[in-house]
């Protein structure tokens, strides 16, 4: 042991003569700990918030679906695309129990994913509906101001059009837009129109409406669920607007970040997103380029503010508008152009000002919340299937608002899921059959299809030769579902309420299970493959990080590549401290010569080299460990601000704040002192070869 | 008293580029314990290359070394190391301190090697040599401190602590002036006398020589004069002036 000390003494001794050369190892080793330390901490803190945003959101702790999957379940998007096909669970029912007799499962929610679109109109068919309302009622007080808003709409397009006139060539298209607009705008026109109402209407609609373009298409992702379950079972989910789906009651809840980003109007979307950049992320206009394109691109948009204007608004916004840019007074679409050109000085003037005069007069959301949206949607099967479904409210998860990942989801109840799904209800299985049974429809084995279809020697005698003859009502069916418009169930279905059995005795596609005990999800997960096996059921188990997709990689990833460049930066580590160990050998030939003539043993210069090295390791790692320590506990008392939405998620809220690790100190230690003792492995057998004649040299 | 060194029938070959350089050519040497021998000779005689056989850095291309009763070409790697760590000092030409190591540290080292002595033990040894080359103010100083003179003495204390059988010292005065040279001469000569501790001495140092009982004389890698007719022992009168009479 006195070996020990005499090693330990020449190696600080060695340390500290050789300043510059421990300066450089120490500072690569001190470097490396504190990398290791500072990425794994984060990474970390990453992925226990990331856990938090997606079991807290939507996956639940384990996720569970039919073992018959052909797909692999990515609730927030993977390989598949939003219809992956993860197999079916005929009846929750059976799965809950299962399930939720398992020891430490504090509830099942049933789930089903599902794509669908709405239409949100175009300020022209909006204004024409209303104005067609007008005139079926007979509300002539209404009839003026509307039709002096078509008028509008059509005056200011028509402006627009002059435009693209002097810019393009003269087509065939472009004169009949022409003759269109300058009819639906003159004089002649209006005037006949209380005459020929039916017909005005008619012509504006099919016409003049399609030259301003279809209106937005709104594309909804939705999981199908027990509303008040869900919500219950997800302790972050909060309304934010509107109501909760009541229990029994079909309806469906926009996710609020969907509402703000798909439903808003574009113009205050964008309004809104500028005034963001600015005011959170202190981004200033006038040296981002991209964002005064944004707001070029917003400036040229005023149509969408103009088309919606009701007469008496736009005379009083012109008023004011044209007292704020005199020199473009009396052209409210060149004024309104202006008041969309904000800089730094006008920004937050005109964002007030937009929202407290100009926002009332628009119809800020496609959607209002209490309103019927029709969803459009394609079956499993394939064919095109609609719901009418009221739309309740808005919801959030707290801390994830600004999360598109999180907020990407929108909740429906499982009755209307399952019919978007294409699953038939009861009603409708036997609607179905009174309907095959009024066009005489036959069931037919598929070895006979042929036959029965086009008749076996006589064409006659078939089913399309039946139908050939004509029958009215198979006929209407046949184009109905043919022209996509079929719908078995009558399209106000979401105001048909259901009874709690009909939700759990039916199709679910996956199963949410919320723990009551996190840390026990691999036991808990063994059970419940258990449990299902010995029911005779074949579920597929998942934890939250496998049944995320792509998401619930993406620490597995970063994780890889901060321990690739962990890997690069100790070879270079490692390279540099077996180079500096070679020269220090060489440079010590006497020393080391004289101290084996002396009587040292081999294994005494050898130790004495490892030493030297551990020595540094450990006070340069200690220092990195520490310093990186510092660094994430002031991290996590100040936060890591989310710098976008994608990250929100990531972080589990708008900021991060992540832990101290132990282990995480220790294990970068022991790492760094691992990899110096690897490269002086080399350096201290070559030293130990050197002989002991070598002190006879001259030093 | 029996040998303590005996070589016979050495011969030393040294590869230089393509040519073999024979360092030295059936040297027979007898050397008894308590003997205070020079080996003298021009540069290049072989004196260098004696010198590292008898302290076992290195083994003989033809002949025996036997060493302390141990033939040294039958000994492996770790049997020569023990075999220079119990029974061999080394007094280098260049001093060969460890310069990390201050004075205290330096002497102290063969002690650590060697093991087997307590802390207090080992301190009271430490000082004691230390007291004897007149170092006791140096004690803290690293070897950069220090003057040639005191170099060569924190190496002759280092080469004398744990007490060696034999004590190799080559050309321990070719780097010092007279006074020093001189002073250090009659330390040895102290020691042997007092320890009858055994040394062998590379030189051509005339006041060394004067001071040896045995001067052995080598020539082109073979012994000249093995001087045993010269083995008179110490002159009487004191070495230094008489070194520095003849110089």
């Amino acid at each position: 042991m006195s070996n020990l000390g005499v090693l330990l003494r020449i190696a600080l001794t060695s340390l500290f003569s050789h300043k510059t050369k421990s300066l450089i190892v120490g500072s690569i080793m001190f470097f490396g700990t504190l990398l290791v330390v500072l990425g794994t901490g984060l990474l970390d803190a990453v992925e226990l918030s990331m856990q938090k945003s997606i079991t807290s959101s939507l996956a639940g702790h384990l996720q569970i679906h039919s073992s018959d999957a052909k797909d692999d379940l990515a609730l927030f998007g993977g390989m598949a695309g939003p219809n992956a096909d993860i197999g079916e669970l005929d009846h929750f029912d059976e799965v809950k129990r299962v399930v939720e007799g398992v020891p430490n499962v504090k509830v099942a929610v049933p789930m089903g994913l599902g794509t669908a679109v709405a239409n949100a109109d175009s300020e022209i068919e909006i204004v024409l509906a209303k104005l067609r309302k007008a005139v079926r009622e007979g509300q002539a007080e209404d009839v003026g101001p509307l039709k002096e808003q078509v008028r509008q709409i059509l005056t200011a397009y028509s402006k627009e059009l002059s435009n693209k006139e002097a810019l393009v060539a003269a087509t065939a298209e472009l004169a009949e837009e022409r003759s269109i607009l300058d009819k639906a705008t003159g004089e002649p026109f209006w005037a006949d129109f209380d005459a020929h109402p039916v017909d005005s209407l008619e012509f504006l609609d099919t016409k003049a409406a399609p030259l301003l373009g279809d209106g937005r298409m709104m594309y909804f992702r939705f999981v199908g669920t027990d509303v008040p379950l869900f919500a219950r079972s997800f302790d972050r989910f909060k309304i934010v607007r509107g109501e909760m789906v009541p229990a029994g009651q079909r309806g469906m809840l926009i996710s609020q970040r969907m509402y703000d980003r798909m439903v808003k109007h574009p113009t205050a979307r964008q309004f809104d997103e500028i005034h963001e950049a600015v005011t959170l992320t202190g981004r200033v206009i006038a040296q981002d380029t991209s964002l005064q394109e944004r707001i070029e691109r917003m400036s040229r948009q005023y149509g969408r503010i103009l088309f919606q204007l009701r007469p008496d608004d736009a005379r009083k916004l012109e008023a004011e508008l044209g007292a704020m840019f005199p020199d473009k007074k009396g052209d409210l679409a060149k004024l309104l152009e202006a008041f969309l050109k904000v800089d730094d000085a006008t920004l937050a003037s005109r964002y007030r000002y937009f929202y407290d005069v100009m926002a009332p007069m628009l119809r800020l959301y496609a959607v209002d919340i209490g309103q019927d949206l029709t969803l459009r949607g394609f079956t499993r099967s394939g064919y095109m299937k609609s719901v009418n479904i009221k739309i309740y409210g808005t919801f959030a998860f707290d801390g994830l608002e600004g999360s598109d990942l999180a907020g990407g989801m929108n909740v429906v109840d499982m009755l209307t899921f399952r019919e978007l799904y294409g699953q038939m209800t009861a009603s409708q299985r036997a609607e179905l059959k009174d309907l095959s049974a009024s066009v005489a429809r036959t069931d037919v084995g598929r070895e006979e299809a042929e036959d029965a279809m086009f008749g076996g020697d006589d064409a006659s005698e078939g089913l399309v030769g039946e139908m050939g003859a004509g029958d009215a009502g198979a006929r209407a069916v046949l184009d109905k579902l043919q022209s996509g418009k079929l719908e078995l169930a009558n399209g106000g279905s979401s105001a048909l309420p259901f009874i709690q059995e009909e939700l759990d005795h039916g199709l679910a596609l996956n199963v949410a299970v919320i723990l009551d005990d996190p840390d026990r999800l691999d036991e808990t997960r063994a059970a419940i493959v258990k449990a299902g096996q010995d029911a005779g059921l074949t579920l597929k188990v998942l934890d939250w990080q496998e049944a995320s997709g792509l998401v619930g990689q993406f620490v597995v990833v970063v994780r890889l590549v901060l321990w690739v460049a962990i890997l690069i930066i100790f070879t270079v580590a490692l390279v540099i401290i077996n180079n500096s160990m070679v020269m220090a050998t060489m440079e010590r030939t006497g020393e080391i010569g004289t101290m084996r003539a002396l009587g040292a043993p081999r294994s005494f210069v050898v130790a004495m080299f490892l030493i030297e090295t551990m020595v540094l390791g450990l006070g340069s790692g200690a220092l990195g460990a520490l310093a990186g320590a510092g660094v994430l506990a002031w991290l996590g008392s100040v936060g890591i601000p989310a710098g976008n939405e994608v990250v929100v998620f990531l972080f589990g809220g708008p900021h991060l704040y992540p832990a101290v690790g132990l282990s995480n100190m220790l294990s970068a230690v022991g790492i760094i002192v691992s990899v110096s003792l690897a490269a002086t492995a080399y350096p201290s057998v070559l030293a130990s070869n050197i002989q002991p004649v070598e002190a006879m040299r001259t030093q | 008293m029996g040998p303590i060194v005996e070589l016979k029938g050495v011969d030393k070959d040294y590869p230089l580029g393509k040519v073999t350089v024979r360092a030295l050519r059936g040297v027979d040497l007898t050397i008894h314990k308590g003997e205070f021998t020079t080996i003298a000779g021009p540069s290049g005689s072989g004196k260098t290359t004696l010198l590292n056989l008898v302290g076992c850095v290195d083994v003989p291309t033809r002949g025996t070394v036997q060493v302390a009763g141990q033939e040294t070409s039958k000994l492996n790697d770790r049997a020569l190391t023990s075999l220079r760590l119990h029974h061999l000092g080394f007094i280098f030409q260049t001093f060969n301190l460890i310069g990390v190591l201050d004075v205290y540290q330096n002497v102290e080292f063969p002690l650590l090697l060697k093991g087997g002595m307590d802390k207090a033990a080992r301190d009271r040894r430490v000082r004691e040599i230390i007291e004897k080359v007149q170092l006791t103010e140096q004690l803290r100083q690293k070897p950069n401190e220090l003057s040639g003179g005191q170099r060569q003495r924190v190496a002759i204390a280092r080469a004398l602590v744990a007490g060696p059988s034999i004590v190799l010292a080559d050309e321990p005065t070719a780097n010092l002036d007279s006074v020093t040279g001189g002073a250090i001469i009659d330390l040895m000569r102290d020691l042997n006398e007092k320890e009858h501790t055994t040394f062998i001495f590379s030189t051509h140092d005339h006041r060394v020589m004067e001071h040896a009982r045995r001067r052995v004389r080598l020539e082109d890698g073979m012994i000249v004069d093995a001087g045993l007719a010269d083995a008179t022992p110490f002159p009487e009168a004191p070495a230094v002036e008489a070194a520095e009479a003849s110089a």
